[in-house]
This record gives C-alpha cells, structure tokens and sequence, in this order.
C-alpha cells in the first residue's frame, strides 16, 4: 500500500476506533437517577423552647462573610466562612471552627485554605478566595466547596473541591471543577450540596458572567462534573438553594436580582431534577440576598431569608407546610427595633442545619466583622411571642 | 503532580512557546539561534520562578486549552523552528469553518442566553458523538486529514481523562481557539471582498 493509502485507511481506521470508544463511553453512563431519600428520622425536640445565639471567634479578619457548616461525628457542627482585610482582598482565607454543642463553645479558628495555598496545590494563579460551602458526599466525607478568582472579579469565579477523610481535621489538595466552557469561569457557589440515589453528588451553582442563572451539577465519586441541568437563564437569578423532599420532588429557592418587585424566586421538580419550572416570584421579598433553606424533620420547609425589599437588615425564618406554596414568617432574628445589632446593620448569606438531634442551627453574616450562630428547636420557632 | 494538572500546564506551556515564536521574527535567526531561543523560552515558561512557572499563570487565565489549541500552537512552533508546515492552508480554512460555527452555537447559549445548553451536550449525548462522527467522516473523505487527526486527538485524550473536564467539548474547543477562527475567516473574506474590489475590469 502507498503511504497516501495508509494515511487513508489508517486515519478512517482510527475513526472508527475512537468513536467507538466514544459510543460505549456515551452509552455507559448511568441514567440520571432521582434524589437520595430522606435522611433518618431524627429525634423529637423536647416540648420546652430552647434557644441560643453566639458570635463566632475572629482574632484576625476585619471582614468576614459567607457561612456554611455540616454536623461532624459526636454531634458538634463544623463552620466555615471567608475573612479577611477586605471581601476580595488576596489576604481572604477559608476559615473554620468548631461548635461543641454540650458546652455551646466554637474553638478558635484556623484557616484551612488560603490564597497562597490553593494557588500551589491548583498550580495556577489565584488572585482571591470567596464563598464556601460545605457537605457530605455518599461515601460520608466532608466536603468543601469554595471560590476562587484568577482574573477579575467575583464575575471570574471557579470553584474548588476539598475532601476530609476526617472531618475536617486535614484535608485533601483541591481539585478544580469545570463547569463553564468559556475558560471556566463565572461558576459560584451558594448553597449546600445534596445526594442522588446512584451515588452522584448535586451541587448547585450559579453562573455571573452577562448572564445570571442556576444550574446543578451532578459530581461523581472523585468529584468530576459528569453532567449539568440548568435551573433558570436570563440576567436575574442566582445562588440557587435545592431541597430534595422525595427521590423525584425538590424545591429549589433563588436570590433575585431583576427588576421589582423583589422577591425570592421558587422552582420546582417532579422527576428527579432532570427538569425543572420556570422560576417564580413567592410572596417574600428579596433584597438581591441569599438565601438558605433546609426540609425539617417534621416536613415542613424553614426559609431563612432578609425581610425587606431593599435591604439586608432584617434576617428573618419562616415556614412554610405545604412544601413553598405559602410562608409564616415566624421568628425575627436580626432587625428588631431597639435590640442592639452590628455596627453595620446587615444580616446575610444564612446557612441552616438541622442536627440529628433535632435542634435547628442558622449561621450568618453578622455586621460584616463576625459570623453569629443561632440554634434553637421548633418549639421556640413556633412559640408564642 | 496530578496527570491532568501536567497535561494542562503542559497545554499551557506550548501555547505560550507559540506565543513566543510568533513575536519573535525567528526565521531572521540562524538555526542555532532559533533553538536556543525556544529552549530558553521553554524554561522561562515551565520552570518555577517562586511558586508557579509561567504556563500556570497562564492557565489561570485561560484554563486547560483545548487539544486544537495544543495541536495549532504545537504546530506554529515548529513551522517557526523548522520551516516545515505541518497543517496545509487547504486544512486550516476547513477546521476554521467548523469551529466558527461551533463556537457561535455553543458560547451564546452556554453563557446564559436560554434554557438550552449545549455545552451539557458534552458530558454524554448520542447526538453530539454523531454530530462529530459525521464531520469527522466529512473531513476524511474530502482528505482534510488534519481535522481528522486533531479530532481522533481530542477524543482520545477525553476517553483518557487526560484535563480536569469530562466534557467533550473542552476537548475540542475553546474560546482562543475560537476567536482566533473568526478573525482569521473574517480576514480571509475582507481580502477576498477587497480583492474583488481591486480587481481590473474584464
């Protein structure tokens, strides 16, 4: 054969070869399958309304922002957050701490990713570091998902994957997700992630660059993106928060930032996140705010959210027990005229847990210079005032 | 090091060389020289100088380049180096072609401009590998074969998980990749449409 012959068949041969490889991949991946039921039943709060609130320890950072926390073995929860001499700045770590639930204490913190660091273990440049969000993989790892910028602003974002074999003691090198094809960027975290029943983890994030919008990602067990299913499009809608209620119905909930009216935007899915509704406006405002939300173990839906059309001074909870038709705004935890509040009235970017004894913990942004914890049972969610 | 984190900086570090080679008039120099130049500019471009060599800088901003970008820039620098030209004109207007057109589907709708995102395509789609098998087989049978050879290339580094991403199209595109396309066809048409102009009657 001449060698314009081999290049022919050889080439055609190699085609066929490759795409084969390409087909069995395609074929082989497992259908997407719905969420992962609910956890255990967790134990009954005691009738007594309990209640507790605590500023968590910052020696160095003038600015603090973007909580998120798991319950770790032993019923403590583990918290993080970022700080630093200011949101953006290259002195911005990824702080954590720990809460002892017996003596109500957090241990003093420690950073567990800075700068300097991911930009070594990523091997490439990071000019800054931005929200974490924490959570468990099937396998019961600890998880930590945080943002970091290379280029730009927050509109630059990719996120980062961390993995603790100890809750959170020592920790993995970081692992980059890729979600965006435009050089990876505009890819930002929020809320928690979540489970689905083949094993997947969900993570919802949202996108900033020209557009904003949702998505949730599905992570296999090494924390690869193997697929994406979008929650909204268009400029207005971000930081999506997932509540899986079965293995095919989740809520999700999302910051707004359109045009008023102001309000927290709903969506929903019936088969497994595969689709979902176009985003709608709930009756709650929204002041282009994060939000948090987490499915109680009595079933019904706790929203922590800002109260206010324009600003972020009033955090509030409400519930809700038709699973997001319809709120109760029932507790005020920040805003309460004549309290004594931050320096900076803003109360913001709240996370909720709810531990395997039953007991309710929000954490949040207080003021910009501390992270506040605040943990009580339902009694006290629904005590009368 | 990871694999993937060396086959990125690795992607990164060549596109950076072809940089190089392209801003330095390389072709004036003697043989010699034009080696020790690219042999220079390879360790300022993979060697550390404090934390991170020059291609990670570079791929903090780009990201992993796609296996076209590393095929395009692996062949600019040896066509500077060498003088050889290893992808013909005939080839380059074809792969050209089909990346315009790629790009312009998948970057709109990927950042955000509906509902529709093509860019999940690539994490898994009968549809998208027949699309690509049948522009592949195009190529081949109009002999364009290195369009075939940059996507057996890209294919056989996605099924080795050779880039952080499981997404096919990261594989075979990228935004460079994509804008350098456009301006070239664009170029090539103003002086198409230029020449046109210039023409002599009759």
């Amino acid at each position: 054969m001449t060698r314009g012959g081999w290049l022919r068949w050889g080439s055609l041969a190699a085609v066929a070869l490759v795409f084969a490889g390409l087909y069995v991949r395609t074929l082989a991946l497992p259908s997407s399958g719905g969420f992962a039921p609910a956890q255990a039943a967790r134990a009954a709060s005691p009738a007594a309304p309990l209640y507790g609130a605590e500023l968590l320890p910052n020696s160095t950072a003038a600015s603090v922002h973007s909580a998120a926390a798991a319950e770790i073995s032993g019923g403590g929860l583990r918290a993080f957050w970022y700080g630093g001499s200011r949101e953006g700045a290259a002195d911005v770590a990824i702080y954590t701490s720990v809460y002892s639930p017996k003596e109500e204490t957090w241990s003093p913190e420690r950073a567990v990713m800075t700068r300097e660091l991911a930009q070594r273990q990523l091997r490439r440049s990071v000019r800054k570091l931005g929200n974490p969000v924490a959570g468990r993989d099937r396998a019961g790892r600890l998880c930590l998902f945080f943002v970091s910028v290379s280029v730009g602003g927050w509109a630059g974002s990719a996120i980062n994957l961390m993995v603790s074999e100890d809750e959170g003691e020592t920790w993995g090198p970081p692992r980059r997700l890729v979600a965006s094809p435009f050089f990876n960027i505009s890819t930002l975290v929020k809320g928690p992630p979540l489970q689905f029943a083949d094993g997947a983890t969900g993570l919802p994030v949202y996108h900033e660059f020209l557009g904003k919008f949702g998505e949730l990602l599905r992570l296999d067990a090494l924390g690869r993106v193997i697929q994406k299913t979008r929650l909204s499009w268009g400029q207005s809608s971000l930081q999506p928060v997932i509540v899986p209620r079965s293995e095919a119905e989740a809520v999700g909930f999302m910051r707004y930032a359109g045009d008023p009216p102001n309000r927290i935007l709903m969506i929903r899915t019936s088969d497994g996140g595969a689709h979902w509704s176009a985003p709608v406006k709930t009756a709650l405002p929204n002041p282009n705010a994060a939000i948090a939300s987490a499915l109680l173990a009595d079933g019904r839906l706790l929203l922590a959210f800002n109260n206010a059309g324009e600003n972020r001074e009033d955090l509030s909870l409400a519930v809700s027990e038709d699973f997001g038709d319809t709120w109760r705004v029932v507790r005020r935890l920040e805003g309460d005229p004549g309290s004594p509040g931050a320096p900076v009235a803003e109360y913001s970017y709240p996370w909720i847990v709810q531990d395997r004894a039953g007991e309710i913990h929000v954490l949040y942004t207080w003021g910009r210079s501390r992270i506040k914890h605040v943990h009580f049972n339902t009694a006290w969610l629904e005590e009368r005032r | 090091m990871s694999a993937s984190d060396a086959f990125g900086l690795f992607g990164c570090g060549v596109l950076g060389l072809a940089a190089v080679a392209t801003l330095i008039p390389l072709r004036r120099l003697p043989a010699g020289a034009r080696y020790a130049v690219m042999l220079a500019a390879a360790f300022a471009v993979f060697i550390p100088f404090g934390d991170l060599p020059a291609a990670a800088y570079l791929r903090g901003i780009t990201g992993d380049v796609s296996v076209t970008t590393l095929v395009l820039a692996g062949a600019a620098c040896i066509a500077r180096l060498s003088g050889r030209t290893l992808i013909g004109p005939r080839d380059l207007r074809a792969l050209f072609w089909v990346l315009a057109p790629a790009a312009l589907f998948l970057y709109p709708f990927a950042l955000g401009w509906t509902q529709f995102d093509p860019y999940a395509l690539g994490y898994g789609s009968v549809g998208f590998v027949t699309a690509l098998l049948l522009v592949t087989l195009a190529a081949w049978r109009a002999k364009l074969y290195a369009l075939v050879f940059i996507v057996i290339a890209a294919a056989l580094a996605y099924l080795a998980g050779a880039y952080e991403s499981r997404n096919l199209w990261d594989y075979l595109i990228d935004p460079l990749v994509s804008v350098y396309a456009l301006v070239r066809l664009l170029s090539g048409l103003r002086h198409r449409l230029s020449g046109k102009v210039t023409q002599p009657a009759g």
